[in-house]
């Protein structure tokens, strides 16, 4: 049972399986990740074939162009300003947009009469593209580091909020009362019903909103900054240096990858009664 | 009567139906009592309002007119003093079985010791040793519903409402329920009320059977049934006085549903 559950949860087993079927799955699931991968490579190889051959390297580079120029940008410490600024504008921008999304859309998804009153607001925001906000945000946060956050959290901000209202709003109300005739107040009700009720959403809009936060950060500092990837991507592409454009991409793929490991880390732990942990018996 | 626990006092419930300007009566003047320690079982047809007076009876919804009193003061707002057992089990998903068997004790304060205690010896009540650490979908139907069960009875409600906790299950696990259901709830003196459209269910289990009439709904009967305890759930139609209870109860019964056939 306790294999079952671990496998299931797909975390490295704390004690060796004695198993053979064990092994195999591990075989298993390390040979679907090389099957993940096979693409990948294959494109990138495609891509060092075919640059100079078929499409000029001035317009698409090569992967060991690419490579050579983030040593460059690594061992020189160019890029770290620019790592700084951008890392520090996706964080903020992601947690003020996932917390402020969270706390409204549980306010929102709480009480019927705000979610009246609200609602069509929302809805009218929600539907506007975010980005052309950018313009104005730099003339109101400056053209600093703020304008960057308030774009990336104004992204996120709509995505966890729309899912976290309506998470909240889809909750079962029979176990609300079934909470409720069981003793619980407001707070209880809160804690153990609606917050986990609602945390498969939450999770997914956090998830969903990762590549909204670059994007919302990267669309920044294009239209206006100082520092960060995105200006770097910028200036590398008015220069014609297709090496520093993929060198820049290559580092905010970076950035998702880890974010959404860590997100999906978060979604199991969250989530862990969510996954079928091995069969259920099936009689009485 | 100095013995009741609750008592419906000619409840009326009007439910308001969309795109119409007149209310549905679904509830027409019922009153009855569930008597301490008693098992009242409560059958009708489908959508008579039964899962509507146990609604009422938790405070979860006010009736339009009348009142539901428990030990004398009128039900108004959520009433804490019942324990509830839906149709479906209702475990919440997010909390093992043990978390959910001891959450109505930590939602009222008791203290940590006490709660491991009595979730233990809960869940042993109900045969459920060792899946303390199973989420609900790890679980079958039945174990479910005996988790259901356990979560009531641990925090020891002055009334039980249970509205066909049985109706889902197969016949052989239902039949194992009922007979569980008649110890367990002989071992603590608790009193239920058992809403069922299940008749002989409704026999076997209960002390006192309300008979509900079709909407808009009137109380066509409250038979006592003094059958010997413990009852063999069974094989009930081998004790003549069974068959007895059974035709008092189906002639109340059938006198409503037109065209309806003795089936046996
Ligand atoms: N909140 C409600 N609003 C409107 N109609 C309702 C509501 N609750 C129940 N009803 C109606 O009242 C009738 C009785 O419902 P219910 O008590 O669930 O019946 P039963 O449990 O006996 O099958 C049904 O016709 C149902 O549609
Ligand atoms: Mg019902």
């Amino acid at each position: 049972m306790n294999e079952i559950v671990e496998r299931a949860l797909d975390r490295p087993a704390g004690k060796p399986a004695p198993e053979r079927a064990a092994l195999r799955a591990r075989l298993a699931v390390w040979g679907q990740r090389l099957l993940v991968l096979a693409p990948g490579i294959a494109l990138i190889a495609f891509w060092q074939w075919a640059s100079g051959r078929i499409i000029k390297e001035l317009y698409v580079s090569k992967p060991t162009a690419v490579v050579e120029r983030l040593y460059e940008l690594f061992a020189s410490g160019e890029i770290y300003p620019h790592l700084w600024i951008t890392g520090q504008e996706l964080v903020f921008g992601y947690l003020i947009g996932v917390g402020a999304g969270i706390v409204g859309g549980y306010a929102l998804g709480r009480s019927p009469r705000l979610s009246a009153i609200f609602e069509p607001y929302v809805m009218a925001f929600y539907g506007i593209p975010k980005i052309a906000l950018a313009p104005l945000f730099i003339i109101w946060f400056g053209i600093g580091m703020w304008s960057k956050v308030a774009l990336a959290a104004i992204m996120v901000f709509f995505l966890v909020f729309y899912n976290v209202y309506s998470g909240v709003k889809s909750v079962d109300r029979e176990l609300v009362n079934l909470a409720k005739v069981m003793g619980a107040n407001e707070r209880q009700l809160t804690t153990h019903v609606y917050l986990p009720a609602a945390s498969p959403y939450v999770v997914l809009g956090m998830r969903m909103a990762i590549p909204y936060s670059v994007i919302g950060v990267i669309v920044g500092e294009f239209t206006s900054s100082m520092q960060g990837l995105g200006l770097f991507i910028h200036e590398a592409s008015a220069t014609y240096d297709p090496a520093g454009v993929f060198a820049g991409i290559t580092i905010l793929l970076a950035f998702v990858i880890t974010a959404n490991f860590l997100a999906g880390r978060l979604e199991r732990r969250l989530l862990r009664w969510r996954t079928p942990m091995g069969a259920a018996p099936t009689d009485i | 009567m100095r013995d009741s626990v609750l008592a419906f006092d000619d409840i009326r419930q009007d439910f308001p139906v969309p795109g119409r300007s007149t209310a549905m009566r679904v509830l027409d003047g019922i009153s009855f009592e569930v008597r301490a320690g008693k098992f009242t079982a409560v059958i009708g047809p489908s959508g008579c309002g039964k899962s509507t007076l146990l609604q009422m009876a938790a405070g979860l919804l006010a009736p339009t007119a009348g009142a539901v009193r428990h030990r004398g003061r009128k039900v108004e707002g959520v009433n804490r003093e019942v324990g509830f057992v839906p149709q479906q089990a209702q475990l919440f998903p997010w909390k093992t079985l043990a978390e959910n068997i001891e959450l109505p004790l930590l939602l009222r304060g008791v203290a940590a010791d006490e709660r491991r205690e009595r979730v233990a010896q809960a869940i042993r009540s109900v045969a459920l040793d060792g899946f303390g650490n199973h989420y609900p979908n790890q679980l079958s139907g039945g174990m479910q519903k005996r988790g259901s069960i356990a979560r009531t009875l641990v925090y020891r409600p002055d009334v039980i409402l249970m509205d066909e906790p049985f109706g889902a299950l197969d016949a052989q696990t239902r039949m194992v329920m009922q007979s569980d259901l008649q110890t367990l709830s002989a071992e603590v003196g608790a009193t239920v009320v058992f809403v069922t459209h299940d008749i002989t269910e409704a026999i076997l289990l209960a002390d006192d059977v309300v008979v509900l009439s079709q909407r808009p709904s009137r109380m066509l009967a409250h038979i006592p049934i003094d059958l010997p305890r413990p009852r063999d759930m069974f094989e009930p139609f081998r004790n003549p006085r069974f068959d007895a209870a059974y035709e008092t109860v189906w002639a109340a019964f059938s006198a409503q549903v037109a065209g309806a056939r003795r089936p046996h």
